[in-house]
Order: structure tokens, then sequence, then C-alpha cells
């Protein structure tokens, strides 16, 4: 092999290398911070209990809420299954019971979720597109839920 | 009545984009041109028309009914007509056919050129139009006549959000021109350094845009949405920040082509990347696929449509660009010559834009697996911070070096010069703040390398006002202290939430709050309740008022927000709505720490693009 060749082929296996380790620190980062999304039946259902940060949705139970100082609790339903959140911190606006609802936090079991934020939403016909997806499933959409 | 009027009118402007197609072919060049100008004047006229029974209110138009209402106060009846699908869309294409047009008054020089940039505009136009007609009319009747609107999502009634999508569009759809000078010029074998400098105002123009439109949606987030921040990773902020990436890349090349000839293919590829992300960037936000305020169709078939438009335009130009593209020779360049820093700067700009689009569709790829995810900002911070600091230093590098040149020996010393201040500064900094943070430790070393050698350029070139590239200057010291600006505030900011009565005071590291009274008052459209509250930070007392609105129609509450700038920061307060039969008020305050270089630096960015647009330099 002549020089230029070598340099050529070291250029080729270095560029390779790289590509290889920023794609896995891509990937890795990817995988990390994925916030998975489930409804109260897919935990219901689900054999490992996820320990990292998820999301839930559905519907916030009629006179489930409870507040103690900035403390709050509620519970989160597919109308199937049921999910307890406890919540400190303040309470968005658009937050009500009988409204569709997101959660972000970890949950302490099966059916409890200490939640770190109560995702926003931007208008009172807004549903969650994974909260409809949800309650499709277990059958209890109602046409007006969307619009 | 009214909507047979506008849609003769729309009729008559597809008809005449029809003609103009017609008589390119049969090279009628004058009437082409002429023939698209008509057809653009008449989509315009029929924009005023819209514009004018938004302002009427009529709600026999089924898109007034749906975003309008009579309470509404006048200034956001005039900015629903783009605050809704179909407006919006007709102000794309109007912006499509106004770029078309001004191109037609301002370049005389090469007719044929001029025919094909303008065949080409005429098609995307016609393209929209057409989806425009069959799908999202925004002049469809509702019958019987409604006795009222619905009125339109209050936190979009807002001053700056009026001027934020038509700025966005003039940079989005700014980029259509773009494209079709590209094509004009790979058809007729003009892609060179006199087509560069045709093309730069153009280009700059969109991006000068494009750059405005992202910056108001900020600082709208910023005030408006009331979680204290200023960008959050959001899919449909991310569908704006990719065209901007892929077309700051394009202006750098452009920039070599302009001067040396080179990159022709390149750029060429760049311009349609460009233009595909703006209208990847439309259809994301558009289709009702991601869950945003943006999202107002959430019919499928219009996300399909716009899929397959944008599958026809982007495939076109790249087959165009195939069979016509020239063979480009191989230049041997050294690694520290200019050239090569600006292959650099498109390298990481790409990389970027990469690392965004995958954290953008990866959720959608996966939704069609059934699987539903989100992917959160530290995704985007942890990937990007790293390259970003080598992006910055390269960044203050390059534009020191000459063309085709080996780095020069007094360059290197004063460059070293300038790391050595940056480290010993940063670690000042560091050791006075106790934050022990690698990542603020390297933003601030990267941001101060940038800032302190685009400070001693000028004082090196000052008497030679000539010979300064003023709007590089600008715009490159606008990315350093953003990027300072973006460490310092994401370091140094703090947040608290507290409830309080009226009456009480509440203490947080230095600052004393105190709820001295809450009012309520009806103002228009909505009910307003208002705190006042007041802060003592080292014995100085201002007032903050934030407040609650609930609007009539729709029926919806907002908070708005209660900002204090001071030298360094924002004092930054945000009240919740209070429940029934509680005198307790929730409250979230934020610290935020140089906010104020963050809008600084986007607005020499900005100021530093425009310069260019103007500048009649090479």
């Amino acid at each position: 092999m002549n020089n230029n060749v070598k340099k050529r082929l070291y250029f080729f296996l270095v560029s390779i290398i790289t590509a290889l380790i920023i794609g896995k620190f891509i990937f890795d980062s990817l995988k990390v911070n994925s916030v998975y999304f489930f409804s109260p039946t897919d935990l219901k259902n689900i054999t490992e209990i996820p320990n990292g940060i998820i999301r839930i949705g559905g519907m916030v139970k009629i006179k489930s809420l409870k507040k103690k100082g900035n403390q709050y609790s509620f519970i989160v339903t597919d109308f199937k299954n049921d999910i307890l959140v406890n919540y400190s911190g303040i309470k968005p606006n658009l937050f009500e019971e009988g409204q569709g609802a997101v959660v972000e936090g970890r949950l302490n079991t099966r059916t409890n979720l200490v939640a770190t934020k109560i995702l926003a939403k931007h208008d009172e016909n807004y549903m969650p597109k994974e909260v409809a997806d949800a309650l499709k499933k277990t059958g209890d959409w109602k046409k007006n839920y969307g619009k | 009545m009214a909507s047979n009027v506008a849609n003769i009118i729309l009729i008559l402007s597809i008809f005449f984009s029809f003609l103009s197609n017609l008589f390119f072919f049969k090279k009628k060049i004058k009437l082409s041109i002429n023939t698209f100008n008509w057809s653009s004047i008449f989509t315009f006229t029929s924009f005023l028309l819209l514009i004018f029974y938004f302002s009427s209110s009529n709600f026999s138009i089924s898109a007034v009914y749906e975003n309008s209402h009579t309470l509404k106060p006048f200034f956001y009846k005039l900015s629903g007509t783009w605050g809704n699908h179909e407006g919006s869309l007709l102000l794309f294409i109007l912006i499509v056919g106004l770029y078309g047009t001004l191109f037609t008054l301002f370049y005389n020089k090469n007719i044929t050129f001029k025919s094909w940039v303008v065949f080409f505009q005429n098609n995307i136009y016609l393209i929209f139009l057409i989806f425009l007609i069959v799908k999202s009319n925004p002049f469809d009747l509702i019958i019987p006549t409604p006795e009222e609107g619905l009125g339109l999502n209050p936190i979009l009634q807002d001053p700056l959000l009026v001027l934020h999508p038509p700025f966005l569009y003039l940079g989005y759809v700014g980029f259509s021109l773009t494209l079709s000078l590209v094509l004009a010029a790979l058809v007729t074998k003009q892609l060179d350094s006199t087509w560069a400098k045709v093309s730069w105002p153009w280009v700059m123009s969109s991006w000068v845009f494009l750059t405005i439109g992202i910056t108001l949606g900020s600082v709208w987030a910023y005030y408006e949405l009331g979680w204290g921040g200023y960008w959050f990773w959001d899919p449909v902020e991310n569908a704006s920040l990719m065209p901007w990436l892929a077309g700051t890349a394009l202006i750098h090349s452009l920039l070599v082509l302009k001067i040396k000839n080179r990159m022709q293919n390149w750029t060429a590829l760049l311009a349609i990347l460009t233009f595909s992300l703006s209208l990847l960037g439309t259809f994301l936000v558009r289709s009702g696929i991601l869950n945003s305020v943006h999202a107002f169709a959430n019919d499928p078939d219009r996300g399909i449509f716009i899929l397959v438009i944008i599958f026809l335009i982007t495939t076109i130009s790249l087959l165009i660009h195939t069979f016509y593209s020239s063979n480009t020779t191989n230049y041997k360049i050294s690694f520290f010559s200019k050239e090569n820093f600006l292959n650099i700067n498109n390298l990481f700009l790409l990389f970027f834009l990469f690392i965004i689009l995958l954290g953008t569709i990866y959720p959608i790829i996966l939704s069609a697996l059934n699987e539903s995810i989100s992917i959160g900002p530290d995704y985007y911070n942890t990937i990007l911070a790293p390259f970003a600091f080598i992006f910055l230093i390269a960044m203050s590098i390059g534009p020191i070096l000459k063309w085709s040149q080996n780095i020069r020996l007094k360059d290197t010393y004063f460059l070293l010069i300038v790391f050595f201040v940056a480290l010993v500064l940063s670690l000042l900094i560091i050791i006075f703040s106790k934050q022990n943070e690698l990542i603020l430790y390297l933003g601030l070393v990267s941001s101060l390398v940038l800032i302190f050698t685009i400070l001693f350029e000028v004082y090196k070139i000052r008497y030679k006002i000539n010979a300064i590239n003023l709007s590089r200057l600008f715009s490159h010291l606008g990315v350093g202290i953003f990027i300072l600006a973006v460490f310092l505030n994401s370091y140094f900011s703090k947040t608290k939430d507290f409830e309080i009565q009226i009456g009480e005071t509440k203490k947080f590291d230095n600052v004393a709050i105190y709820l001295t009274n809450q009012n309520i008052f009806k103002i228009n459209n909505y009910l307003e309740m208002r705190t006042d509250f007041e802060f003592m930070e080292n014995n100085k007392i201002f007032t903050l008022n934030p407040s609650i609105r609930r609007y009539f129609q729709p029926d919806q509450i907002t908070s708005e927000t209660s900002i204090k700038p001071t030298l360094l920061s924002n004092h930054y307060l945000v009240i919740n709505f209070p429940d029934l039969n509680s005198k307790v008020i929730g409250a979230r305050y934020y610290y935020n720490f140089f906010i104020h270089g963050i809008w600084f630096g986007l607005i020499l960015i900005i100021f530093g693009g425009i310069l260019s647009v103007f500048k009649k330099r090479i």
C-alpha cells in the first residue's frame, strides 16, 4: 500500500469509529430521556412496573380532588382502572375534576403515582391525544371530548 | 354573497396562475410573468377581503365564525384572520406570490433566468392554492348564519402573537423564492458567484424574518405561558428551529459561493433542504399530529395533503439538482483556512439539525407503532451542549482566518491570549458563584472566547470602518452574548412555589414578598382578578400585579404574568386560579437571571442580518 491509500484508510476508520461513538451517545440519550405514557389499564396489565419518570393520563375522577395546603391528591381514571396521584405545587388553571389530564412523575406502587408535573393545557376543549387514545381503548370515548 | 365574491377572486387567481404556466411553455415570457403577477394581486385581494370579513364579524363565513367574536377587541379581530388554519394558509400563499412579484419588480438583468424563477415560484404557489380551494377554503359558508362567533383562544390574544405568524411566514415562505432561484440557476446553468450576489438579499431577508418570527414566539412564550422559560424544546418550536439551522448553514455556504465561486452543488442542496424543512414545519404544526397551541387542523386529510406536497416539491427539486448539477473539482485547502472553517460551520449546523429532527420525529414514528412517548428537554441539552462548545470555538477562529491560506502566526498568538483570558475569567466566575459545574465552565469559556475575539477584532480595525464586515460582527457577537446568557440563566435562576393570603409576607433568600390587595375588574371580553404584591429586595421596594383572567367566549382562564426587570435579572410572578371558598392564592415566583442577555443577543443577531441584506460591498 502506498502512503496515500494508507492515509485514506486511517481517515476512513477514524471517521467510522467517531460516528459510532457519537451515534451510541445520541441513542443512549434518546433512550434515557424518553418518557413513556401509560393509561391506568396499561399499568394494571404490565408485568414489570416502570421505575423511571413516566406519564399517565385519563380523566380526573369527579369528587376525587383533595387539597391540603399545596398538597393535592386526585384519581386519574380511564373508567376501567384508577391511579391515585399525589402532587405538591401549583395547580394549572385548566386542571379540574371531570376533565382530561396528563401527569408526569414516578410510580410509588402500581396504583399510586407521585407527580412532579401536571401538564398544562391550552384551552378548555383540548383533550390530550394520549388520553383520547387511552379512552378509546377502554371504549369510554365520547365524540364531544375532542372538539 | 360575501363568500361568492371571494371565491370568484380565488378562482381567478388559480386561472391566472395556470395561464402563467401556459405562456411559459409557449415561450411568451413577458405574458407569463405578468399573469403570475396578476394572480398574486388577486390572492392579495382575497386576503384583504378575509380581513374585512373578520373585522366586520361576518359570521356567515365559517372561518370567521369559528375564530372570532363580536366582543373581541378590533385589533384581535384583525389578527384572527391568520390565527386559524384556513386564513394562515391564505397568508402563506399570499407571501409565496408576494416574494415572486417583488422579485419580478427588482430583478431585470437576465430575462430567461427571471422567467424560470417565476415559473418555479408560480408552481409552488399553484400547488398550495389548489390545496386551499379543495381542502381548506377560508370562504366556506355556514347556513344559516350564526348570531355569534366562537371566539379566539385567549392566549393568542396578544400583540406579539399578532406579529409572530406573519414574520414566521415571511421567513419560511421566503425560502420558496430561494428554492426557485436555485432551481432556475440549475436549469439555466448559472449557479455561480454572480447568481449568489443576486440571491443574497432574498435569502438574507427570509433568514432575518424567520429569526424575528422565532424570537417573537419565544418572547411571547416567556411572558404569556407563565412557565418562566423562553424555550421548551416543544416539537412545534423545533419545527421552526430546523429550517433556521438549515438556512443559517445556507447563508454561510452562499458566502463561499459568492466570494470564491465554490460549493455550488452543496449550496443548492441546502436551499432545497431549507425549504423542505420549512414545509415539514408547516406539516408538523398544521396536521394536528402534535399537541400544541398551533395545531389548528385536526383533519388527517389535510396532513396527508401537505405531506404529498412536501414529497412532490422535494423530489422534483432533487431530480432537477441531480440532472443539472455540474461536476465540481476538488480543491486542496489547508485545515486553518476560512473555507475549511465554513465547512465546519455547515457540518455542525447540520449535526444540530439532525439531533433536533431525530428528537422531534422519533416519538411520531413510535406512535405509529402504538407506543406513546415524549422526549424530555435533557435529550437536546446533553447532546447539543458539548458540540456547541466546539462550534463556538470554531466560530471564533473561522472569521479571522484568510481564504485559501494557513493561519498567520500573529493570529495564533492573539487567539492564545483570548483563550487564556476567557479561561481565567470563567474560572473566577465559577469560584465566586460557587457553582462547580463543568458544563457551565465550558459554556462560559466558549462564549467568552467568541465575545472577546470579536471585541478585539473591532479594536484592531477601528480606523478602517469600510473594511469591517459589520453585519457578521453584530450577528456573531449576538450569538456569543446569547449563549453566555443561556448558560448564566440556566445555572443562576431560581423558582419557588408558595401560597399566600392578603396581609401575609413570604421570604426567599434576599426577597420578601407581601400580598397587599386583590380586586376584580370587568374588561371588554373578560373578568380580571388582579393582585397587588409588594416586593422588597435589598431595601428596594417595587410592586408586581399578576392576574387571572376569565374570558367569556370561549370560556377559558388564563394567568397573566407580572415581570419586574432589574439590571441583571427579572422578577417574574404568576398566580393561580384560587379555589372557591378559599382566600389563599397559589403563586409561583421565578428569579430569571440575565434573561436580558438572551433578548439582547437575539436583537444583535437580527440587526446583523438586516445590515447584511442592504450591504453593497462584494
